[in-house]
Parts: structure tokens; C-alpha cells; sequence
């Protein structure tokens, strides 16, 4: 009985074995790929219903800012077959512009999680270490074990990053600490004093990440702007992405900002022209449309008010911190919430991944698709439904 | 696993009677070495001495491998029969009963070495021929005395892996306060118990207060590459509304949730189960030895946002797989087998899996054949000549020619029990045979 599993797979045909067990790496074979969702068409006819509301990747609703949207509509089919910028060059003399850096500090990659490898690429060798904590966004740990590196994971102190426990974690083969600000899912953050005093004591030794992908959904004023910070810390590293508030997941564009000489070696194991010509320019677009960011932030606003009274309704207990986005624990399996979910055409983000047992985390969409959602969740937890 | 608790030693040689003593004395001195005792090694190498024999016969002046593995508190020997186009059907635990005459049962080499051991297990590696795997363990001494240790309840407490001699306290104090289904088997015995865990064959959990008070603990393993299977969680003189046991559960999901685990099974549940983190899987009725039968309900935990699949069934089993999948919100596309008169393998090849501790033996399918009625019936009556009460059958159904299986099962009376969701390569039946 408890003798160790042997892979066994009677549907393989015949054929000589590649000898795996040789050719890959101790920390790959222990790695489990990640497994992206289906496309909606798939997990709608799964599921049985006809339609889909998004609501587990905290997508905007509002789609794109106006100004991205014509470049997306009059992008030129004939320039599909000409390579884009390959390093996208005019995207990070306007984001130069934008936040009084010099474009040599911006490094343009497809998606933030491109860029989270490349940061890891270039400071970490098998055997070094990063701190991060252990329920924040996973791609950090994920990367770093596929890297060969530890990562080390400190708990959340009252649902946010615990700064003495990561100065306590820190060795001389720690080389990355990462920091989610706000962090997702919880919606915590430290405020400028909390990061200038972590920065401090850290003294430059590593290298701090702080990823920002929700920066722009935050108005609290004590909130920092990690980029006007890289000056005066320039082991500081500041990741942005396009994908939340600007709507341009389906286009894959982020981007990391740091001092000239740490930005020139993370450049070192960047993929050039990872990032398509479409995205470059929408991006180009999108950047600094604050009507966008007002209406988006409007309508975050509204749907917090709207659904924290709601959940209250429900006795459901929830965190709604800094983003666009609240987590609920709900009193039964989350994975099973999910699946009664999709079966009335709701998809939420289960937390379990997140090391939150029991939580979902629901973006913070249009009143509409809100109102859905809240119906589906007292059907899916009434008891009737649970016979 | 800790490589330090793995040692492998092999041989290569035919299967020619003249070199039976080579292999047996393989077998003796190689077990004596990786520490098994006189009396292991004695029953290592009779089993080994079977199997040999049978291997002779069955497929003469072969090339095999015989590796010999240690591993911390057993010691295995694997047959690799490196050959693709071998007729299974000669590896049937079954395969030489004469049904006229069932005194031949005594001489069946297969058989006569699952005796010997505490494991046998037969599997096929496509590309790379056919597996036997004999499992020995270490004798352990039992607990010495029976009195229960006086436990507080905790007021404050937090949760720890545990040290080396709270392992031994946390089996101890589960089996005073736990009926033995409930328990891992292992648990009776402090010293192996401590062994595998340094293996890495599970990880546990323990809650304790300030002063090292043992208030509970909670233990889980790999039961495949997708699955994690826990026992507990145990409280001992713990209030009733002690939050213990779910934080128990949750650090244990806490450990999983990033790893390739699909699911967390709990086949044997305590009371203290916080059922709002599981689903109900089904039922099944445990036969102890000696005892009156029980039914259990086993709980399930989906890990991960399930996106859907597709599954094979045949007609006599699709209502129950339409009622399960219904009951548990599991979205699968069901897709029927059909038999369009097509030409049939003849015989059908079983594996066997046998947990003495539990009286409990598992069946699968290696090979569907048209012979499949007649041959799981002569296993269900070897099983039960040999005093197994608990027999189980596990079909994948990812895999339409394992579903082939279904009429035979109905017809030798195995009924459905649960579905264990991608346990295999696709989910998993578990079927009981009903007469056990």
C-alpha cells in the first residue's frame, strides 16, 4: 500500500523511451507546469451555460482606454508581417517622459511574468535564495523554483507583507526580495513610510522587487509610487503591467523600471522582441489616460460599496483592501463554489492556490455583471442547493 | 525521498533453473545487507525463489534484471522482465487454475509469493516490459503498554512539523483515542512509523502549546502523481468546539496548494473531519478481520478550478456516472463504448495490490480480453480462498478499454462505490465486490 507511485500509461504507444530521467534537471522534474484555464467556449459547453462573466482574472470591463482601442482597430494587417520594435522603443521614451526616468530604465517585456523571469535570470544562480511571502501572487515562487532557486516564504502578518519576518529570512545567498504592493489577493499595502524603512534596512544588499500591477487602483495618499523611489534606493525594481487597469491582458505587455546599471544586467537574459507591434502601440496609447483611470476607479468605487453590502447580506465574511478586486470566504470547498459558480455562467478565482482554503476571490467589475454574480452566490450557498 | 534511506543493488541474469541459487542467494544477502533481519530476509528469498521458478517456466532463457532496494524500513525486489511483446496473460495470479480442479491453487508460484511478502505488486511499463515488485518490511516492536498519556485541552496552541519522538507520541496517542480503521495501519508501530517518515513516505503535522503538549496531529500522503491522501485529524481531549482540527486541515492544504496535487482524499475519516472543506465522495463497506462490517463515507477536496474533461463509460455503468457527476457539480462529457463485433483480445490481464494491514486487496486492469467475466471471477474466488475480505476494483476512465471491464464486474457482483476525480489519468471508479 504504501509502496512509492510508478508511472504506469497503457494509451502511450510504443515507442523508445526518452531517457528523461537523465536529461532533465532535479528542480524541473519536481516542478509542476502550470495549467491555464480553458478558453470560455470549452468550459461553457462543459459547464452547460450559455454565457460567461469573467470575473477571476481582474480584468477591466471597461476594456481598453479609448486612445488603445484605435490603435487596435486600425492596426494595419500588413504591419503583422514586419518585426515589432525590439525593445520597444518609443513605449519607454514615453514612459522616460512619463515618470522623469531615462528610457535606458525600463525594460519592456510580454507581460509582467515575463519580466519577473528576467529579474530572476539575472541575479539568481542554483542555490540562492528569494523571500517573498507565502500567500501573495505565486509566480514569483513558481519562477524561482523552475530557476533552481529556494523560495523562501514568510506568512502574512494580519494579511500583509511581514517585514521584520523577511529581514529575519534574509542569508548570503538571498538575492531578490519580493514585494506585492498592493498585494493580491489580500489588497494590503505598505505605505510610503513602511517601504522606506524596509529599504533602509536592507542597505542595498539585495536586490527588492516591488511588483505594482494594481498601482493604479490605488488613492490612498500614503500609498508610494515605487518609481519615484529608484533614485534614492537603486536596488529598487518596480514592476507595471497594462494587463489591469489599461485592459490589455489579451495583449501580454508589462514593464520593470530600476536603476541604469541594474536595468542594464536584468537586460542581459531579456528576450528581445518578445513584445508584438499591436501591443507597443497600445500601450503607447493607453499610458497616462487618467479619464480612464477615473472611470475605471468610479465604477471599482461603486462595485465595492455595492458588493460589501451585499456580502454582508449574505454573512459572508470578506477582505477588501487596495485593487480591483475582494476576497470571501465562503463556508464550503472554494473549488466546489467555483464549479456551482460556472454552472449558472459566473467564473470566480478559487483561493486554495493562494494557500486561502476556503476564500474566492471576485473582481470588481460593472454593476451588471456584479449583481450576477451575487445572485449566483446565494444560490450556489443556499441550502437547498447544497441537498 | 532522502537518498540516504535508498540503496540499490541488481543483478542480470536468465531465467534458467541452473541459476536459481544465483538469484535467490542475490536476493538473501542483499536483503541481510540493506538490514531487513534473518527471519525478512528468510521470507524475501523463498518469494524470490517462486517467482524465479515460475519465471523459468513461464518465459525460459530470458534476460532479466533483479534489483534489490532498501528503503529505510523495507526492502523490495523488482523483477524487470525487459520484454514488449510478452504474453501477460501467464502473470494473471490466476493464470494456471484449473477450474476442475482447485487444489492446483496450492502450487501457484505468483500466489505462494504473495504470502511470503507484504507486497506484490505486477505492473506493465509500455516500451519497457513487465514489473514484479516484492515488498518485505522490517520487524518493528509493537507498543509496549496500552495506557493512555494524559493530555490537557490547549487553549493556545500552534502547529509544528513534528520531532522524531513526537511522531512516536502522536501514534501512540491516535491509536488510543482511534478505532483502527481510522488509523494508518503503520501507526501500531512507533519505530517504523518514524522510519517512513524520514523516508518522505508521509508528512504530518502536529498541534502543540508552550509546554510541548501534544494536542493533535494530522498526516497525509502521495496516493499518485495527482493525488494526496490524508488520515485525521486527531485531537486528543480536545474541546469539542477546539478550532484544532481545521487549522490542522488548512495547514495541511496550505503545504499542497502549490504542488501538482489535483485533490485530497480522506478515505478513512475521523469525527473531527471539518466536513465544509470536503464533498462527499460516497461510501464503501469496510470488512475488519473478525469483526462486524462497517460502512464508511470517504471525502473529497478539489484543489484546483476544475475545467472539465471527457470520460469513457459503458452502458451499465453511465447512470451511475451521470447521477455521481450531477451530485458533484463535476462537468464531464460521457462518452459511450460500443462493441461493433470487432475482434477481441482473448484474455484479459489483472494486477494485484494487497495491503495486509487492512485485509484489503485492489485490482486493476492490464489487459482487457474477452475471457474477463471468467478470469476476474477465478480472482474473486482465489482472493477469497485466501482470506481476503475487502476486494476492490479501480478503473481509469480516461481509458475506454479499461471500461471494457464493466460487464464482468456487474456480472461477478463489484458494485460502484465512488469516483475518485482524477486519481488516474482521468477520474477513477472504485468498485467493491459486493460479497466480500
Amino acid at each position: 500500500m504504501w509502496s512509492s507511485f510508478k508511472p504506469w500509461n497503457p494509451d502511450l504507444p510504443l515507442m523508445k523511451a526518452v531517457p528523461l530521467e537523465r536529461l532533465v534537471p532535479e528542480y524541473i522534474k519536481n516542478f509542476e507546469a502550470y495549467v491555464p484555464s480553458k478558453p470560455d467556449d470549452v468550459l461553457k459547453k462543459y459547464y452547460g451555460c450559455s454565457r460567461l462573466i469573467r470575473l477571476n482574472n481582474n480584468e477591466n470591463p471597461l476594456g481598453p482606454p479609448p486612445g488603445a482601442q484605435a490603435v487596435i482597430r486600425r492596426f494595419p494587417p500588413a504591419r503583422a508581417a514586419v518585426y515589432p520594435s525590439g525593445d520597444s522603443f518609443h513605449l519607454r521614451e514615453k514612459l522616460a517622459d512619463c515618470h522623469g526616468l531615462h528610457p535606458d530604465q525600463f525594460l519592456v517585456g510580454n507581460g509582467a511574468n515575463e519580466v519577473i523571469t528576467f529579474v530572476i535570470k539575472a541575479f539568481c544562480q542554483q542555490g540562492d535564495n528569494i523571500i517573498t511571502a507565502d500567500r501573495t501572487f505565486s509566480v514569483y515562487e513558481w519562477v524561482a523554483e523552475f530557476s533552481g532557486s529556494e523560495a523562501r516564504l514568510v506568512p502574512l502578518k494580519d494579511f500583509g507583507f511581514d517585514a521584520q519576518a523577511m529581514l529575519e529570512g534574509i542569508d548570503e545567498r538571498t538575492k531578490i526580495l519580493f514585494l506585492c504592493n498592493p498585494n493580491n489577493p489580500t489588497g494590503s499595502y505598505w505605505s510610503q513610510e513602511e517601504l522606506t524603512c524596509f529599504l533602509e534596512k536592507i542597505s542595498g544588499r539585495q536586490i527588492v522587487v516591488m511588483d505594482e500591477a494594481y498601482a493604479e487602483f490605488v488613492e490612498k495618499e500614503d500609498y508610494p509610487n515605487g518609481l519615484d523611489l529608484i533614485r534614492q534606493y537603486p536596488n529598487l525594481v518596480v514592476f507595471r503591467t497594462f494587463s489591469k487597469m489599461f485592459a490589455l491582458a489579451g495583449l501580454r505587455i508589462g514593464y520593470l523600471a530600476g536603476d541604469p546599471e541594474v536595468v542594464d544586467m536584468i537586460r542581459r537574459t531579456a528576450v528581445v522582441y518578445s513584445v508584438n507591434g499591436v501591443a507597443q502601440e497600445a500601450a503607447l496609447a493607453a499610458l497616462n489616460d487618467q479619464e480612464h483611470i477615473h472611470r475605471t476607479r468610479e465604477m471599482v468605487k461603486r462595485g465595492k460599496q455595492f458588493l460589501i453590502k451585499e456580502l454582508t447580506r449574505l454573512g459572508l465574511p470578506h477582505i477588501s483592501g487596495e485593487g480591483n478586486f475582494i476576497m470571501i470566504k465562503v463556508p464550503e470547498n472554494d473549488s466546489l463554489v467555483y464549479r456551482k459558480m460556472m454552472t449558472r455562467g459566473v467564473m470566480i478565482r478559487t483561493m486554495t492556490g493562494f494557500r486561502f482554503p476556503n476564500y474566492i476571490r471576485v473582481t470588481v467589475a460593472d454593476q451588471e455583471s456584479l449583481e450576477i454574480f451575487v445572485e449566483a452566490l446565494g444560490r450556489c450557498l443556499s441550502p437547498s442547493q447544497n441537498d | 525521498m532522502e537518498a540516504e534511506h535508498f540503496k540499490t543493488l541488481g543483478l542480470e541474469l536468465s531465467t534458467v533453473e541452473a541459476f536459481l541459487p544465483v538469484a535467490t542467494g542475490f536476493a538473501e544477502k542483499s536483503a541481510l545487507a540493506l538490514g531487513l533481519g534473518e527471519e525478512g530476509a528468510l521470507s524475501l528469498t523463498l518469494a524470490t525463489e517462486e517467482i524465479f521458478l515460475y519465471l523459468c517456466q513461464t518465459i525460459p532463457a530470458q534476460k532479466i534484471k533483479i534489483r534489490c532496494r532498501g528503503g529505510g524500513y523495507f526492502v523490495q525486489i523488482e523483477f524487470a522482465i525487459p520484454i514488449e511483446d510478452l504474453n501477460l496473460k501467464a502473470f494473471n495470479l490466476t493464470a494456471r487454475i484449473d477450474p476442475e480442479d482447485e487444489g492446483d491453487w496450492q502450487d501457484l508460484g505468483l500466489v505462494l509469493a504473495s504470502r511470503s511478502v507484504d507486497r506484490l505488486r505486477i505492473w506493465e511499463e509500455k516500451g519497457q516490459g513487465l514489473h514484479l515488485e516484492l515488498t518485505k518490511e522490517k520487524v518493528y516492536p509493537a507498543f509496549q503498554d496500552t495506557l493512555p498519556l494524559p493530555v490537557p485541552p490547549l487553549s493556545r496552541f500552534f502547529l509544528r512539523p513534528p520531532e522524531k519522538e513526537e511522531i512516536k507520541s502522536l501514534a501512540r496517542l491516535a491509536s488510543e483515542y482511534y478505532p483502527s480503521p481510522f488509523l494508518p495501519p503503520f501507526f501500531r508501530f512507533p519505530g517504523k512509523t518514524v522510519d517512513m517518515a524520514a523516508g518522505g513516505d508521509f508528512k504530518t503535522m502536529v498541534a502543540v502549546d508552550a509546554q510541548g503538549h501534544l494536542g493533535g496531529g494530522i498526516l497525509w500522503y502521495w496516493r499518485g502523481p495527482k493525488i494526496v491522501a490524508c488520515y485525521g485529524p486527531f485531537l486528543f481531549n480536545q474541546p469539542q468546539d477546539s478550532p484544532m482540527a481545521e487549522a490542522l486541515l488548512e495547514a495541511l492544504l496550505q503545504e499542497i496548494a502549490r504542488t501538482q496535487a489535483m485533490g485530497l482524499l480522506c478515505r478513512y475519516p475521523t469525527p473531527q473531519l471539518p466536513l465544509k472543506h470536503f464533498e462527499t465522495l460516497g461510501s464503501f463497506t469496510y470488512f475488519p478481520v473478525e469483526q462486524e462490517p462497517q460502512s464508511i463515507r470517504a471525502y473529497y477536496r478539489h484543489l484546483q478550478e476544475d475545467m472539465g474533461s471527457t470520460v469513457w463509460t459503458h452502458s451499465d455503468l453511465k447512470l451511475f456516472l451521470q447521477q455521481t457527476y450531477r451530485r458533484m457539480v463535476l462537468p464531464r462529457e460521457i462518452r459511450e463504448i460500443r462493441d461493433y463485433g470487432e475482434k477481441r483480445n482473448p484474455y484479459s490481464v489483472l494486477s494485484t495490490r494487497f495491503d495486509r494491514d487492512r485485509n484489503l486487496v485492489t485490482l486493476y486492469p492490464l489487459r482487457p480480453g474477452a475471457d474477463a467475466r471468467e478470469n476476474l471471477g477465478d480472482y474473486l474466488r482465489l482472493l477469497k480462498k485466501e482470506g481476503w475480505r475487502n476486494i476492490f476494483f479501480e478503473m481509469d476512465l480516461f481509458s475506454p478499454w479499461q471500461v471494457e471491464f464493466v460487464p464482468a464486474l456487474t456480472e461477478n457482483l463489484f458494485s460502484p462505490a465512488f469516483i475518485l476525480p482524477n486519481a488516474g489519468n482521468g477520474d477513477v471508479v472504485l468498485f467493491q465486490a459486493l460479497e466480500s
